[in-house]
């Protein structure tokens, strides 16, 4: 089963490498945007799954938590800050 | 300066989850001894509530609430705690810090003294923290009177 999970955050590892190339080479600022939030998403379960890992779980997501708001709240103020340059 | 947001429902959604933001922002303070978390970051969540609020509400509404000035009076406010309890010990006789000498006073056992102490420095700099990231977002996020550059 560690095996499992193990093979399953080097994947979602692997999927961040794919967002973040969308993040560095997106043709428009909105394309960056969605890579970043991804990114976050991912990060998240990645958090998950270290803590199946280490059999700590119920610590991890306490900061999985705090990471998915604070994502949240990053991706709110990016659509402010493009609404008020006007760049979309 | 930011202006209320259009869209009904980030500002619903937005005002609904600031209470249990808050709530999660009081438990990472509380349980800082045994699991993730502490003053620093408790005070970063409560932090980010309030930007949540000035981006979806708009800063006028917030600053009703928390101006600068109430920041840095929190901030003041949260060192004072924190600087407090270290100087309470100093003066029952312990190092700074040293929350083992506080049972005395509280008459409690030196242990309990010392859960009790670390919460306390812990509120200290949770209010520190979430006073003093209020005052840097407001700084950057008001408009610059000096230059007259008005922003819409």
């Amino acid at each position: 089963m560690n095996t499992f999970f193990l093979i399953m955050g080097i994947g979602m590892c692997l999927l961040v490498m794919l967002c973040l190339f969308r993040v560095i080479y997106g043709p428009t600022i909105l394309n960056r945007a969605a890579g970043i939030s991804a990114v976050g998403t991912k990060t998240l379960i990645i958090l998950l799954i270290i803590g199946v890992v280490h059999r700590r779980v119920e610590m991890f997501v306490d900061i999985s938590m705090v990471y998915a708001l604070l994502n949240f709240i990053g991706c709110l103020v990016l659509a402010k800050y493009l609404e008020r340059t006007g760049e979309v | 300066m930011i202006r209320e947001s259009d869209d009904v429902i980030v500002r619903t959604v937005a005002r609904l989850l600031m209470p249990f933001i808050t709530l999660y922002a009081l438990y990472v303070v509380m349980h800082g001894h045994y699991s993730p978390g502490g003053g620093f970051q408790g005070g970063v969540i409560l932090a980010a509530g309030f930007i949540l609020l000035v981006v979806t509400q708009g800063i006028d509404r917030v600053k009703r609430r928390m101006s600068q000035e109430k920041a840095i009076i929190f901030s003041s406010l949260g060192l004072l705690i924190y600087a407090g309890i270290g100087a309470l010990c100093l003066i029952l006789g312990g190092d700074y810090l040293d929350y083992g000498t506080l049972g005395r006073p509280l008459s409690v056992q030196r242990a309990e003294a010392r859960s009790l102490g670390i919460l306390g420095v812990e509120i200290g700099v949770a209010l520190g923290v979430m006073a003093v990231m209020c005052a840097i977002f407001f700084a950057i996020f008001t408009p610059d009177q000096k230059n007259g550059r008005r922003e819409q």
